[in-house]
């Protein structure tokens, strides 16, 4: 089992490379002799960004701003999922029977359903019921020009205000389900001796909770919490179904009317891939960064 | 501070009523929300017509039983599950032996395999392969479903099953080798059999998670559950009733199979304790 990988190239390789090779050989000769497609990845640039003659500058085109709604709804959706997720997962481990069944039937209840019906139903409740109450409309078309400037920054387009609140309340609210768990588990990592130790000190259940469970429990959250942010980013794909426009919006819209559809489907992808793929990197070194120093507390 | 008898009792009588007390109130929440669901379906004007819900499900003609559009649907879903397991089961264990072979370029195929999968949307995916490769390979939208699904969860079950395998002990490579084996005869004889035990309870956790997904597939028009269920709220505009239906029949399906799991872990668990 133990022998070392070497840079040799066996009989494995060779079936493997050729396996490969053949498969997307012969994905590109179907695409070429028998669907007859014509690549042409010069108008992607464009979707990136494109010159405005109106207004004699560049701006950025229906790809990038989707980005742009895709990287807000992570921000904006990863802080409202942590907040509801924390308290949810808090009322996991409550004493209190009525806490936990609520947070227990919250996180049965979104777990155990498809992404895409959760987000179908509480659309429809959100949509009919919420947002009117909320009043958004009426309070931003009162917002100063500056305000609205702030606010079309962190929230994109004003006109898409209500639209794009629904689908991060949907969003958070089904992946808080998935941050409860981890907190919970967190905290039931926390060694009993650590509750029974605080008590002995005569510190109250709360005290125990605020200034030992939790700083405790904080390590071991934070690992899966990342990986959570990034499944976040993958799911808030979803809300393109209820017309949120972010970047599988924009790519659908592209694909359909630049017919494009090979070039912008894949560029939609290797966006997603890159984003996902640099966050993990990026949080796997911030991570061993932080067990390197853990390890040598003092 | 000592505890008599007496002080014992009467905290567990107090933690009883408080339970039965907290159980009220929690039940009282359940019924609030439900009222506040129905009001805020009476501020639209809703009707509610759940009598209408069951002809969907099933109907009794000549007392002949026959499936509604939902059950049927249900039945595509299961379907497509099943041949979608069936695939990333071997999508994922070709990847997991690739990545612990001794070949590089099986080593990364299986990487970049794993890599992309994991760091897409499902729904890109399902799009790049309904998109671009089905017209390409000439394949129908059934098809598609089963290949997206199966690549998808395929990535997920390469990671179980390489836990799996790692969790076998060093010493049963060491003895296999000893014994004279040859590298497909320890995989085969030893490593995979007791490999499965370990895997068997998170790979009923991924035929629930591929349930939930194969949900997505509605998105092609693929006749499954959800389908059906966005088809006949387009015909009967019972929107609540239909998608509280079809979340039960998903809940009802996930549910039953998280259960299996929960049997599958304790017995497994068991097992292994009375034999190790």
């Amino acid at each position: 089992m133990a022998r070392s990988r070497k840079r040799h190239f066996g009989w494995l390789d060779a079936i493997v490379l050729a396996v490969a090779f053949g498969l997307i050989g012969y994905v590109v000769y179907r695409a070429q002799h028998h669907f007859h497609y014509r690549w042409d990845w010069r108008l992607i640039p464009g979707y990136f960004v494109r010159y405005d003659a109106e207004q004699g500058r560049w701006v950025l085109n229906l790809l990038s701003q989707g980005l742009l709604m895709t990287v807000r709804l992570a921000v904006w959706g990863s802080l409202l999922a942590g907040l509801i997720g924390g308290l949810m997962g808090l009322c996991r481990v409550s004493r209190s029977v009525f806490l936990r069944l609520l947070g227990r039937s919250y996180v049965e209840l979104i777990r155990n359903m498809p992404p895409l019906v959760f987000i179908f139903i509480f659309y429809f409740f959100l949509s009919g019921q919420l947002l009117p109450a909320l009043a958004v409309e009426s309070s931003l078309a009162d917002a100063a020009p500056a305000t609205s400037g702030v606010l079309a920054w962190l929230f994109g387009p004003p006109e898409l205000l209500p639209n794009f609140l629904s689908g991060l309340l949907c969003l958070a609210l089904f992946e808080g389900a998935y941050v409860a768990e981890i907190v919970r588990a967190g905290i039931q990592a926390v060694p009993q001796g650590q509750w029974e130790g605080a008590a002995a000190l005569g510190l109250h259940p709360q005290q125990t909770l605020a200034n030992v469970i939790l700083p405790q429990a904080l390590r071991t959250v934070v690992p899966p919490l990342a990986g959570q942010f990034i499944s976040l980013i993958k799911d808030s794909s979803l809300v393109s179904l209820i017309s949120v426009q972010e970047m599988t919006f924009t790519g659908t819209e592209l694909a359909v009317s630049s017919g494009r559809v090979f070039e912008v489907w894949l560029t939609v992808a290797a966006l997603y891939f890159l984003l996902c793929f640099g966050l993990a990197g990026l949080f796997r070194r911030l991570e061993s960064r932080l067990n390197r120093r853990g390890s040598h507390p003092h | 501070m000592l505890f008599t008898a007496d002080t014992k009792r009467r905290r567990r009588a107090g933690a009883r009523w408080r339970a039965a007390f907290d159980a009220l109130a929690f039940s009282l929440l359940v019924l609030g929300l439900g009222g506040l669901l129905v009001a805020g379906a009476d501020a639209l004007h809703y009707n509610w017509q759940w009598y209408r819900v069951p002809q969907y499900l099933y109907r009794i003609e000549g007392g002949e039983f026959h499936a509604g559009p939902l059950l049927q649907g249900l039945g595509v879903t299961l379907e497509l599950s099943a041949l979608s397991l069936l695939l990333a089961l071997v999508f994922g264990l070709t990847a997991a032996l690739l990545r612990r072979s001794s070949s590089w370029a099986g080593h990364a195929v299986a990487r970049i395999y794993v890599e992309i999968v994991r760091n897409t949307p499902m729904l890109v995916q399902l799009y790049l392969v309904y998109f671009v490769l089905a017209p390409i390979l000439g394949l129908d939208r059934f098809a598609a479903a089963v290949l997206a699904l199966a690549l998808f969860e395929g990535a997920y079950a390469a990671e179980i099953f390489r836990a799996g395998i790692e969790a076998v002990p060093r010493g049963q490579w060491e003895a296999a080798n000893a014994l004279g084996l040859s590298r497909s005869a320890v995989y085969r004889r030893v490593i995979l059999p007791q490999a499965v035990r370990v895997v068997l309870p998170p790979l009923t956790g991924l035929g629930v998670s591929l349930i939930k997904h194969s949900a997505l597939v509605s998105v092609i028009a693929v006749a499954d559950l959800t389908t059906e269920g966005r088809n006949l709220i387009a015909d009967t505009f019972m929107t609540f009733e239909l998608w509280f239906t079809v979340a039960a029949l998903y809940l009802a399906l996930t549910t039953s199979l998280s259960l299996l799991v929960g049997w599958l872990e304790r017995r497994v668990a068991v097992g292994g304790a009375g034999r190790g």
